[in-house]
């Protein structure tokens, strides 16, 4: 009787060991930002309607976390740049980025976004969301389809919760 | 669907203001100087039996080799099935014309888009300001003589100015 309550006990703590972990914080908030992105609610273009598509239930960005398009600036940490972006509504754009709090992050989405796509010789055209904008993603297509998206912002994930293989991709490594 | 009783009053008209009639794919075309605009279209609304009195569209083309430019009125009738085309030419260099507002006051967009892309002046316009484009572009992107910003001056942030 008694060796079967030790054994119990032993088996207990053994539990106990493996559910606890040691970390930083840094690494802990990292691995929980990667995991609930609050994107700000604003689309440019037809972009904008295939970011609703990722949002909406067939693609249903909500399982990842990153479903809480905000409708103020204020509150979200992602900026998704869905669409063409007119040298009209370009200090829009980057008033809406300067009211975000930090850590922020910005995905281009789509051609226009990444390079100006069809309209990068047109007067009324910024070529990319780069020239004003610090990227962090760049998602190709014209529109990108929503699996493209949440693609991107996966590899965001990534980029968010190992930012020690940023630093040295951003060197060459 | 050719409307002879359209196409007789158009072409009477043709003949008061000096202008011509032309006909493109069953709708009649009056080209006239810009000068007698507002009479043309004041007597194209009050046509008996067809009037022309709903004012489709209204752009401006570029004619750089006339040194022209035209500005095309789209006119039809929620009365019956005319249609008609005015077309009224105006010198490159003075783009001047009269504003359609006082007849139609829906008049009052496209014209202000014609104004912003091809710098045509409607003279007693309400508000003649650009519409698509920002305050502070310089010149109009639709004449075919325009050139296009260079690469680096389009990834230029433009400064917001108070209230916009």
């Amino acid at each position: 009787m008694e060796v079967d309550k030790e054994k119990e006990l032993r088996e207990a703590e053994e539990m106990v060991k493996k559910n606890i972990i040691l970390t930083t914080v840094d690494t802990a908030l990292n691995w929980a930002r990667g995991h609930s992105f609050w994107p700000v609610t604003f689309g440019l273009a037809c972009c904008a309607i295939e970011m609703m598509a990722a949002g909406a239930s067939r693609y249903d960005l909500s399982r990842f976390g990153y479903e809480v398009f905000r409708p103020s600036p204020r509150q979200a940490d992602v900026m998704i740049v869905a669409g063409t972006i007119t040298r009209k509504m370009a200090p829009a754009v980057r008033r809406i980025y300067d009211q975000m709090p930090e850590p922020k992050w910005v995905i281009a989405m789509g051609s226009c976004a990444n390079g100006g796509g069809p309209f990068v010789d047109s007067y009324a055209v910024v070529p990319g969301a780069d020239a004003f904008l610090p990227v962090d993603v760049y998602i190709p297509g014209c529109p990108p389809r929503p699996e493209s998206l949440i693609y991107g912002l996966l590899q965001l994930k990534q980029k968010v919760q190992n930012p020690a293989k940023v630093r040295l991709s951003r060197h060459g490594k | 669907m050719e409307n002879s009783v359209l196409l007789k009053k158009v072409e009477e008209l043709a003949q008061k203001l000096d202008g011509e009639v032309e006909v493109s794919i069953d709708t009649p075309v009056l080209k006239i100087k810009g000068n007698r605009i507002i009479e043309a279209l004041s007597a194209a609304k009050a046509f008996a039996e067809v009037p022309c009195d709903f004012l489709h569209d209204l752009t401006g083309v570029d004619y750089p080799e006339r040194n022209e430019f035209e500005v095309v009125y789209h006119l039809s009738s929620l009365k019956g099935a005319q249609m008609l085309r005015v077309k009224a030419t105006i010198d490159r260099d003075n783009p001047v014309i009269d504003s359609a507002v006082r007849l139609w006051s829906g008049a009052d967009f496209p014209e202000r888009e014609a104004f912003d892309l091809l710098g045509i002046k409607f003279s007693g316009h309400p508000n003649l300001t650009r519409i698509l484009l920002w305050d502070d572009f310089v010149g109009y992107p639709l004449r075919k003589d325009y050139v296009v910003d260079s690469y680096e001056e389009r990834r230029r942030l433009r400064t917001l100015k108070p209230g916009e």
